[in-house]
This record gives structure tokens, sequence and C-alpha cells, in this order.
């Protein structure tokens, strides 16, 4: 038998056995009033108890009824298992209220159900604040009807008054059998939350395995993935070198036999030196123009296919739906159309300066404007971040101070409100239309 | 527990079943309460409550019945007949232990706390304060309180039972002397015992005596003190009123040398005086009782003498009727307790064919009072309509809370111990009230 099945006969099993305890007590109570009626003892009877008890079908009605409903309400709340929050504690509160119902019919003269709804409450709760609720719930359960304790505040009759009613020996029988029945309740109760328990801790273990397996698997992706990005360096390293010794070396090693062969004609024929040296001069031009190809392959994507302001526009777009930071670019410089290595340069610094003020200065708002004055191209980069107390230079802002000394231009940078970053670039103007 | 849902299908059509089989039970009990009709039911005590014979008992309720079912078409008043005054407390229990207590009933002798705290008995104030026709002050006071217990109300009275002092006239009349007037004292008591206590045929044996059956709690009564607190928490058994109705009695004892005077001498009419329940006087005064009984003297009554400090009240005893708490009917059961204790109508025929006495001014002063008096007694003597109007007044209530029997039983020994002798007054008191006091808080 699976371990499901003996707890779904567990609980089966308290069910039952609670309706026959119910029916035994609401039973004899309603039939001792008969009997004491029988027996013309209503008198006494009354001035013993004190007070007036139900009606003797109510009670035994009552008493079932009640019972049924809590049962249906513990059914229901295994059926909308998964139905929410909300269900789940309308739920948990009708069959608190059912099963204080049904106690107080049979005049609190029977505390089992409460393990009932423990049972339900147990099963349902997750969290600690939950097992705080849960414990209060049950405490405060068990007070309700416990007749000991609140019953004679609240005009309970005691069943041992209502076994008057019977013979002697009817009564011990009577005793007897809810002592058995109780008894055999909170066995059963134990059972079922030792089960319980037991279910939940597997459920834990297996969890924890999983866990277990998932960590390990995502070190295993780590160890791919920076072994991938090495692939790509060498990949990328092998590349360079053949792009380098194709173009490059075939080139230089062109010139090199040219200028031997040059030194050896000059004496003889300078005619013939003229020639060859005009060759070589082709030779180094089309090994510039190779470099240059080359050189095109490693530049930006975007750079390649759109002209700079799109470049940048589309950038700082995807860096925005990236990050989150509002990001406001103005352009004040008109057209922006440089040479490809100024035009790179201005890409990396907007991109570099953009990159700090998320990832250093966690910044929310990034402003950034280009404008031209004279020769000089400016670019202003500023952030509301928590900006930098120390500036250390980063890779990104030496790599920046490099770039652009390469085109002679300048870099400023500092605290206010945030980060700041200005790059002033002086533009070949007479190249830019030729 | 996992459950798989479709072992689970069960569960809706299972709360379905049950809603259904609860709604259908409800509407099943509602069609049988509805196809009956309205039905009040009504519980009283066959014979008299008061302990004397009686002709018709069921007159002035079947009466009733009739002339509140011609105010109220299509509603039924039944009561179930022949329950007699000794077996009517155990009939009401058993009715109470059945769910099926009648709507409107008689409440029997001192159960009105018991059965108040129980929750039995349905509270009036709010009825009373709803009906503006209603007005406690209809009643005698003395009457009307008795229905309330720790000032709440759960009961009208119906009819109430005064007690008078009975006086043998023959006697006086042999002896000499008159009539005790409207106002008498204890002084004018004594002195008319010990004139009247004498040896008559000259054996060397009192053989006529002053009074029988009146005890301390009569003169406790006459002297004006309430012995206990209105919900039974305290008791002023130490009161002086007290000591004074004690020693009282210990000066009436005295005058009968010690004899202890019986019923058998007072029937023979060798007594001058007893306390007499009202019941009494309207069954043996007229025809055909008083031949069976007291035929061989003329005798009148008149007031309990005063104590110094009392007015000469006497005791009250009066059949109050309540309402169950559980009456579906809450408004016709007050209606049709209003046409049994309220209504001029059957309150006047009480006053025609039962022993006892309307609580209703109205009725006791109509002059049909007059007239019945008169007519029960055959030429002789007249009784005052006055004495009994002013009897009714102020009369006082037996105590209604629970262990008022155990706690009258306790004094009762003691203080005739006390009487006897045998115990001092002052301390003697002094301890009962300390341990009655004990016993009432508990």
């Amino acid at each position: 038998m699976s371990r499901e099945r003996v707890i779904t006969n567990l609980q089966q099993a308290v069910y039952l056995l609670n309706f026959v305890v119910v029916c035994l007590v609401a039973g004899s109570m309603t039939l001792s009033i008969f009997r004491i009626v029988d027996a013309m003892n209503a008198e006494a009877f009354l001035s013993l108890i004190q007070v007036r008890p139900w009606r003797p079908w109510t009670i035994l009605v009552m008493s079932v009824a009640g019972y049924l409903y809590l049962v249906l309400c513990s059914c229901l709340g295994q059926f909308w298992e998964d139905k929410g929050r909300y269900v789940r504690f309308l739920i948990t509160f009708w069959e608190m209220v059912l099963c204080i119902g049904t106690t107080v019919a049979m005049n609190m003269n029977y505390d089992g159900l409460v393990l009932l709804v423990v049972a339900d409450l147990v099963r349902g709760q997750k969290g600690s604040r939950q097992k705080l609720i849960l414990g209060i719930a049950v405490v405060g359960l068990y007070t309700i009807v416990n007749y000991n304790l609140i019953g004679p505040y609240f005009n309970m009759i005691p069943w041992d008054v209502f076994l008057t009613a019977y013979r002697a020996s009817t009564q011990a029988f009577l005793r007897g059998s809810l002592s058995v029945l109780s008894s055999m309740n909170l066995v059963l109760f134990i059972l079922y939350m030792t089960m319980l328990i037991q279910d939940e801790y597997q459920e834990r273990e297996r969890i924890q395995n999983l866990n277990e397996q998932l960590a390990q698997a995502n070190q295993k992706l780590k160890e791919y993935a920076a072994e991938a990005e090495k692939n790509a360096e060498i990949r990328e390293r092998n590349r360079l070198a053949r792009e380098i010794h194709d173009t490059l070396g075939h080139s230089l090693t062109g010139i090199v036999a040219g200028i031997d062969a040059c030194l050896t004609m000059l004496d003889i024929s300078p005619e013939a030196t003229k020639k060859q040296l005009v060759k070589i001069g082709d030779v180094a031009r089309q090994g510039m123009t190779d470099v240059r190809r080359s050189v095109r392959k490693l530049r930006p994507d975007a750079l390649e296919k759109l002209d700079l302001e799109e470049a940048v526009v589309k950038m700082l777009r995807d860096t925005q739906a990236a990050s989150g930071a509002r990001i406001h670019f103005q352009n004040q410089a008109g057209s922006l159309k440089f040479h490809e290595d100024e035009e790179e340069v201005l890409y990396r610094v907007v991109q570099e300066a953009t990159t700090n003020a998320i990832r250093h200065g966690h910044a929310g708002e990034i402003w950034i404007s280009i404008s031209m004055a004279e020769q000089w191209l400016t670019i202003h980069v500023k952030d509301n971040g928590t900006g930098c107390e120390h500036v250390t230079e980063g890779f990104g802002l030496k790599h920046m101070q490099e770039r652009l000394n390469l085109l002679e231009g300048t870099l400023e940078y500092g605290n206010q409100e945030g980060f700041f970053i200005i790059a002033r670039i002086p533009i070949r103007w007479g190249e830019e239309h030729s | 527990m996992r459950y798989k849902r479709g072992r689970m299908a069960w569960i809706p059509m299972a709360v379905g079943l049950l809603l259904l089989v609860t709604i259908g039970g409800c509407a099943v009990i509602r069609i049988r309460a509805e196809s009956q009709g309205t039905v009040l039911h009504f519980g009283m005590i066959a014979g008299s409550y008061w302990g004397v014979p009686t002709g018709n008992c069921y007159e002035v309720i079947d009466a009733a019945i009739r002339r509140f079912e011609e105010k109220h078409p299509g509603v039924r008043v039944e009561y179930t007949s022949g329950i007699l005054k000794e077996d009517y407390p155990e009939w009401l229990s058993e009715q109470i232990l059945l769910g099926k207590e009648p709507d409107v009933f008689m409440i029997p002798e001192g159960e009105l706390d018991i059965l108040a705290s129980l929750g039995i008995l349905k509270r009036l104030e709010p009825l009373i304060q709803k009906d503006e026709s209603f007005e406690s002050e209809a009643y005698y006071q003395g009457a009307y309180r008795y229905g309330n217990i720790r000032d709440a109300q759960y009961a009208l009275p119906y009819e109430s039972v005064p007690t008078l002092m009975f006086v043998n006239k023959t006697l006086l009349d042999q002896e000499g002397i008159a009539m005790p007037g409207e106002v008498w004292t204890w002084d004018d008591f004594l002195s008319l015992c010990s004139q009247v206590t004498r040896d008559t045929d000259g054996d060397g044996v009192t053989d006529q005596f002053g009074c029988f059956d009146y005890g301390w709690q009569e003169a406790v009564a006459s002297n004006g003190v309430s012995l206990f607190e209105k919900d039974g928490t305290l008791c002023y058994f130490a009161d002086s009123r007290v000591d004074a109705a004690i020693r009282f009695i210990r000066e009436l004892n005295r005058i009968n040398g010690g004899y202890t005077v019986t019923a058998r001498e007072f029937d023979q009419g060798k007594v001058a005086f007893r306390p007499f329940a009202f019941s009494e006087y309207r069954t043996y005064k007229p025809y055909p009782w008083r031949i069976k009984k007291y035929s061989d003297f003329e005798w009148d009554c008149v007031r309990l003498p005063a104590g110094p400090d009392g007015k000469g009240q006497s005791r009250l005893d009066t059949l109050l009727m309540g309402i169950s708490s559980r009456s579906r009917q809450e408004h016709l059961a007050w209606e049709f307790l209003k046409e049994l204790c309220y209504e001029e109508e059957t309150q006047i025929h009480l006053l025609e064919v039962s022993q006892g006495m309307p609580a209703l001014r109205r009725a006791v002063e109509s002059p049909l009072l007059k007239q019945v008096l008169g007519n029960d007694i055959p030429g002789s003597g007249n009784m005052d309509v006055d004495i009994i109007r002013q009897v009714m007044e102020e009369a006082v209530e037996t105590p209604g809370f629970r262990q008022y029997p155990a706690v009258i039983s306790q004094a009762d020994s003691v203080i005739q111990g006390i009487i006897s002798g045998e115990i001092s007054i002052d301390s003697g008191l002094l301890k009962l009230q300390r341990e009655i006091n004990g016993v009432l808080r508990q």
C-alpha cells in the first residue's frame, strides 16, 4: 500500500470514528431526555442541571448535521487545496465554526473534533507566521471546546448528568465506549500527524536534492561560458594574425623584396628602379587599403551599417531598455559626419560613459549632449547617480583617455550632483569635406 | 494529503446533497407547522390552585379562550386538562425537557426564580414597553411585584389570595367582646386572647383559646419587616422589629400556658382567632361547603393585628402566568396572557367563580365584589370590601428566590428554638442572620 493511500485511509478512519462518537454522545443525550421524561424525573433533573437543555431531537440532529458539514468542509479544503489563500482561510474559518458548533450541540462533552480541525490546519499551513497562527488557533479551539474550562459558564450540561437516566451497567458501558473511542481517535490523530510530518520531511529532502543538482548544473554552465569566451578570443586572435599576415605581411614582404631589388638595380638602371619604386608604392597603397578593410571589420556593427547619430541613438535606446535608466540625448552639433576614427571614438566615449554611470553610479537618469564650437567637438555626459568619492581611473576612463589622446583630444571628469564627463575632440575639418 | 481529483469528485455532489436535505428538512417542518394553523398552547392546573374544593375549574379559562379566539380569527388555543396541582411541576418540567412547553402557562408555586434563571420564561418588559394599552399600575402592586425577580418582570398575576384574620364571632359574643375594629394592634390582640383563654367547663383544664396557627412569620409581616432582600442576597433577622415580633409570639404562647392548640379545637369553635387564606373564606363561607366545616359558629374576617412598626400587613399568595421564551408566537402569547390576566371581563369572571381574588384593581373595585361577597354570605355578617382592598395593596409577597424554601425552614427551626426559650433571642437572631447570609451568598 502506498504512503498516500495509508494517509487517506487513516483520515477516513478518523472521520468514521468521530462520526460514531458524535452519534454515541448526542444519541445518548437525546435518549436520556426521553428516559427521564418516561421515568417522571423531569423536575428533579431540571433542578439538578439548572439550565434548560436543547430539545432532544435538536441535540441529535444539530450534532450529526454539524459534524457532517464539518467533514464536508474538511474534504472541500483538500479538493480546493490550490485555490489560493482566501479560499483556504474561508474553509478553515468554517471548519472552526462548525467544530465549535457541533461541540456545543453536544454540550462540550466531546472535544476530539478539534483534532480533526488541527490535522487540517497542519496540512494547510505554510511558513513560520502561519505556524504562530496555527498555534494560537489550536490553543483557542481547545479552550473553547473544553468543558472543564468554560463549560459551566456557558450553561453546558455534563454528560454524566445525562447518563444518570441509564442503569449503572449501561452507564459503565457508555462511559467505557466513549473513553476507548476517544483514545482511538487520539492514536489515529498522532499516527496521521506522524505520516504527514514524515511526508513533509521527505518533500523537503527532495527539494534540497533538486537544489543541489541545480547548483551543480549552474557551475558547469559557468565553466562552459568561460571556455567559450576563451575560444572566441583565440579564434579572434587567429583571425587577426591571419588578417595581418594576409594583408600587411603580404604587402610588407612585397615592399621589402621590391626595395631590395631597387637597391641592387639603383646603380645599373635608375629608370628601372624608378619604375620599381612606383610598383612598391602601389603595393604599399594596396596594403594600406587592405589594412583599412581589416580595421573596418573590427568596428562596431552599428557604425558599420548606420551613420553615427543613428548608431548612438540606437545604442542609447538599447541601454535604456536594458538598464531601466532614463537617458536624455541631445545633439546640438548638427549633422554628425566625421572621420571613421573620430566617429568611433565619439561612439565609444558615449557608450563607456553611459555604462559607467549605470554600473558604478547606479544612475536613474543620464543627460548626454554633443556640441560643436569651432573645431572642437564636445561630449558632455552627466548623471544623477551616486558619483564617485575618489575617482580611480578604472579601465573605462583609462581607455577613454587613450582613445582621445590618439586624436589629441582631452578628457575632464568629476562629481557634481552625480558624475560628469566632458570629452573634447579636435575635428579635422579639411578632410571632412574631402 | 494529495488526493487525485477524480476520486474527490463526490465532494461537491455530497455538499449539494447535504444542503438539499437540510433545506428540504426545514421546508417540511415549516409546511407541517403551517398546515396545523396557528395554535397557542396553554398550560394550566386543574382543580384549585389554593387547595380548596372547587367547581368547574375550566370555566374562566374556557370563556377567556373563547373571547380570545373571537378576537383573533384563525388562532386556536389548546390546553391539556386534568393536570392536578401536585403533578403540574413535573408535567411542566417534562414539557420543558421535550421542548414542548406551552406558550403561556401557570407558574408553579415558588418556581418563578428557577424558571426565570433557566431562561424558560420570557422577560416581559419589552412586550410591556411596546404595548401602550398595558399599565402595571392597574394591578395591586403586592401582586404585581410577585412576578418580579431581580428587577425583571417575568410573569403577570392571575389571581391572588391574601391572608386575613379569621374571627369566631360566636365565641366573642359569648364572652361579651366586640369584634376588633379596622385597625387593631398586637396589644389589642394580646388582651383579647387573654380574655378568651380560660377553662369554660370548670374541669381545671383550659379549653378555650385565643389563637391558632399564628406564627412568627405572620407577626414579622404585620410588623412591616421584609426578612429578605428582594433578590435573595441578604437577610435581616437581626432587625429589632423581628426581635419585637418574636417577643410578641412568646407572649401569645405564654397566654396558652404552653398548650399547643390544634386544628380540631379550632373546628370545634373553641378558638377565637386564626390567620386564614381568603380562598378558604370564599370556599367555606357559602353553601354547600359551609355545612361541611365551621358550621357550629358564626365567623368573619378582619385584618391581622398591626405590630408597633407595621400596619398589619399579611402574606399574599399569587398565581402567576408567564410566556415561554421559546414561544414562536410571542405577540399572540402576550395578547392571550393579557386576555387572562389583564382583561377586566376575565378577572371579574374570576371574582365570580374562583376562590381567589383578582389581582386587577378594576375588577376588585367593581361593584360586583360587594355583590359577590354579599351573595356568598346568607344573612350573617358581611365582609368589608375595603379590608380586602387594603390587604391587597399592602400585602407582603412571599419571596420567590431559589433558596427561599430551604432558608426559611432553617430559620423556622432556629426561631422555634428561640420562642421556646432554648436559644437566647439576641445572640440567636444575630447568629441566624450570619448563617443565612452565608447560605445566600453561595
